[in-house]
């Protein structure tokens, strides 16, 4: 009864670990020299697969790939913010400045009617005055004419 | 401490570090996230990141290990990064070893070996797929990229012995997936 490679030892020669006694059972066993054989094989071809599969591509303009950085960074996020609150912030400032200007000009024609007003109430022509206490109809006056003329 | 300046001065001519290593660490990228544009994106990220610590490179290992150690966590940061989901899912321009390569067996085979052996390595790179990231990783650097056991140690900062353990289960997840592993440790 021949005992055969363990798992253990099957990985150990294939990483390359090879002790006399498995030297001497690989060659004495058929069975673990056709197992082992045929693993190296299959590694041996999956390296090369792997290989072509590799060697097909060739180095890129990896300057320029370097120049241009990873795609994130914190000055590119710093950036980025300050240039989206500057898009938001505009538009709002812009706004509130309209309706300020709107205040202050509805502010300054209603100042503007107060003062004509004003002025208008105040400064009434001499020649006009009669006619001004006539439309007030104060009775006083019109008494005080009548006692006049008598 | 001359192996480190001369390693340090390797460093300065950019353009002949990629051209020396760009396939090594693009390979190692492909089999890794089995994602052509993914790999050169990473292998491209690899060599920016070399070429702006290239200051801080001491010469403890070779130019090649230090890159393939710069790769390496880039790998584990890719398929940790949430991000990066997309690659998983989409796939664009996912690889498949057998046809993307134009890989072709040996010229001597006959059809039936050709198809038989394409089937394998088919099957093996399915089972490296299907192996963990940090497998996964030892296996390609030892079966693809013939590093050694201390290269892939100082390339993964694991121990060796830990380096020889995923070994151990890569192979034989690709022995059970390749068919190579109707028998072991019994008798006869």
């Amino acid at each position: 009864m021949i005992e055969h490679l363990s798992v253990e030892q099957i990985s150990q020669w294939t990483i390359g670990e090879r002790t006399p006694q498995l030297e001497q059972h690989v060659a004495e066993c058929p069975e673990c020299r056709a197992e082992l054989e045929q693993l190296e094989t299959v590694l041996v071809q999956f390296r090369a697969a792997v290989r072509a599969a590799g060697n097909s591509a060739s180095p890129p303009a990896w300057r320029e790939a370097a120049s241009r950085g990873p795609w994130f960074s914190w000055p590119r996020l710093v950036l980025g913010a300050a240039t989206l609150l500057i898009l938001v912030a505009l538009p709002i400032g812009w706004r509130v400045r309209v309706q300020e200007r709107a205040a202050e000009a509805a502010l300054a024609d209603s100042q503007l009617l107060e003062r004509v007003d004003s002025a208008v109430s105040q400064a009434v022509p001499e020649p006009m005055e009669p006619l001004v206490n006539l439309v007030a109809g104060n009775a006083g006056g019109v008494e005080k004419n009548r006692k006049e003329q008598r | 401490m001359a192996t480190a300046i001369a390693s340090s001065r390797e460093l300065d001519d950019s353009d002949a570090v990629v051209r020396l290593y760009w396939l090594k660490v693009f390979r190692f990228a492909l089999a890794s996230l089995r994602d052509r544009h993914a790999a050169e994106t990473l292998a491209q990220d690899c060599f920016f990141r070399a070429y702006k610590a290239r200051g801080s490179f001491r010469g403890e290992a070779s130019v090649s290990t230090w890159l393939m150690r710069i790769a390496v966590n880039l790998v584990r940061d890719h398929a940790r990064d949430r991000r990066l989901q997309f690659w998983k899912r989409a796939r664009l321009t996912a690889v498949d070893v057998n046809t993307a390569g134009r890989w072709i067996p040996d010229g001597g085979a006959s059809p039936e070996v050709a198809a038989s052996m394409k089937e394998q390595v088919q099957a093996v790179w399915d089972a490296a797929g299907g192996l963990s990231e940090r497998q996964r990783t030892v296996f390609v650097l030892r079966f693809v990229e013939d590093m050694d056991l201390l290269e892939i140690a100082a390339a993964t900062g694991l121990k060796e012995g830990t380096v020889k353990a995923h070994l151990f289960r890569a192979i034989q997840a690709v022995r059970e997936r390749a068919g190579g592993a109707k028998r072991v440790g019994g008798t006869k």
